[in-house]
């Protein structure tokens, strides 16, 4: 599964690339539930490698965003363009979660 | 003049023609398409008797060329065949390819025979290549070289197995305008082909062979404009087609996914087309999924060139059903996103099988 992980002061940066399918979303769900019960509350996925996403990856981000609630943290997305950003807009998930043009701007973003 | 009735080859288990019955009339130029793999080169190898036919019977003016009492190299004299790739004699002259036979088989004199190569080769637009040899002749020369030997024997009829094929595309026209000036000269003619726009243009008559039968025959006009039956239209319009099947819910989606990229990659698809595509499929197969340990599935993939649409078919066994119903999903997250890049949406019960046909947006 290609995903990276950085930690910044108020945020872990998680960085995905390829397809985020009914193939790989669970072994994400799993990753951030892992990263949850690690203690990390705050995520910001940059999505600037993604090329694909289905309603299986939304559904990750969906049970993610809900955990993270939960422990009062933030999901954070940056960096959603081209036919992954359609997804975003057709699913009504553009209205769901915060998002970002770039990294930097969610970082600030998590600072309030 | 050659009346076939009921005619089957078999090669081993496999049948290759099942049950053809066709007559051709002189003068008439037939065109013989289809799909590969569906008879028919060994149709036509099976009329000159390249190939023993299995069943059934082929007259040639009332001769029952079957019949083992038949002079099988007298019927081949009357109808000759051009190849693929050409068959000459390479160790031959171009005069002397097309003097061999007259001379042994008709009993024709040199000159006469040579006189005769000439004039055919002028016919051809190859008279300047009578003394040389095969190899040092393009592909396109090879092949009209080819139609004049044939010529040379004064067939009643030939027989081209897809005389282009094994062409570079540049040398097509050469070959197709010389098979143009025999139909115009009356030259009775079967030719099994690729090149589309020439059968509608030079024949009488179309055959459209699909496996192991004529399916359906008509006038270039009934098969190329207004064809009647499902397979012929699909061929027509140019579809090509890449079908899934699954029987369980442990199916291998990574090769699914290869398979359909490989099928996009074929067609040329762009990006967002090839997104869409695999959206669909997908998200279908995640509605799919609860129903999949008990019913088969079948996806097909469509695309026509000529409408430039693709089309996805989803196929499966079981009870009445339409796995889109809204009453029926947990949540309409995958239909959202499957309305979103479908132009149209239609299910039907047929044959006891369950269809869900979508037609993706255009791009």
């Amino acid at each position: 599964m290609p995903i990276q992980t950085s930690k910044e002061t108020t945020a872990l940066i998680v960085t995905i690339t390829g397809k985020m399918d009914a193939l790989t979303a669970p072994e994400y769900e799993k990753k951030f539930s892992e990263l949850i019960a690690e203690g990390e509350i705050s995520f910001i996925v940059d999505f600037e490698q993604v090329d694909y996403i289905s309603s299986a990856g939304l559904r990750v981000l969906l049970a993610t965003a809900k955990r993270v609630k939960a422990v009062n943290g933030k999901l954070l997305l940056a960096n959603i363009t081209g036919v992954v950003k359609d997804v975003f807009e057709i699913s009504g998930f553009c209205t769901l979660f915060p998002t970002h043009d770039s990294v930097a701007s969610a970082l600030s973003a998590s600072l309030g | 003049m050659i009346k076939i009735d009921h005619l089957s080859k078999s090669f081993g288990n496999l049948e290759v023609l099942k049950d053809i019955t066709v007559e051709i009339k002189a003068g008439e130029v037939i065109s013989i398409i289809g799909p590969s793999g569906t008879g028919k080169s060994t149709f036509l190898r099976c009329i000159n008797l390249l190939d023993r036919p299995s069943g059934g019977s082929i007259r040639i003016d009332g001769v029952d060329i079957l019949d083992p009492k038949a002079d099988v190299p007298k019927v081949r004299q009357k109808m000759n065949m051009v190849f693929q790739s050409f068959n000459l004699f390479s160790h031959l002259s171009v005069m002397d390819n097309l003097t061999l036979g007259p001379i042994k088989l008709l009993g024709m004199s040199k000159e006469d025979a040579g006189s005769k190569a000439v004039d055919l080769l002028k016919l051809v637009g190859l008279a300047e290549k009578a003394e040389s040899y095969p190899d040092e002749l393009s592909g396109g020369q090879k092949q009209r070289v080819a139609i004049a030997r044939c010529m040379a024997m004064d067939p009643k009829i030939i027989l081209f197995d897809e005389p282009t094929s094994a062409l570079d595309p540049t040398m097509v026209s050469e070959v197709l305008s010389v098979i143009r000036r025999l139909a115009k000269a009356g030259m009775t003619m079967a030719i099994v082909t690729h090149e589309m726009d020439f059968a509608r243009d030079v024949s009488n008559r179309v055959l459209y062979m699909d496996d192991g039968i004529i399916y359906e025959e008509g006038t270039p006009e009934q098969i190329f404009v207004h064809p009647q039956k499902e397979k012929t239209k699909t061929f027509i319009n140019r579809v090509r087609s890449f079908t899934y099947h699954i029987a369980s819910p442990d199916y291998d989606l990574y090769a699914m996914n290869a398979e359909i990229e490989t099928f996009c990659d074929k067609q040329i698809l762009a990006v967002k087309q090839r997104y869409n595509l695999l959206l669909i499929v997908e998200e279908m197969l995640q509605i799919y999924n609860p129903f999949l340990s008990k019913a088969l599935l079948d996806i097909n993939l469509a695309y026509s060139e000529k409408k430039e649409s693709l089309e996805v078919v989803f196929e499966s066994t079981g009870e009445a059903m339409n796995v889109l119903d809204k009453n029926l999903l947990s949540d309409e997250l995958g239909l959202t996103l499957i309305q979103s890049v479908t132009e149209s949406i239609d299910y039907q019960r047929l044959n006891n099988k369950n269809r869900v046909t979508l037609i993706l947006k255009k791009q």
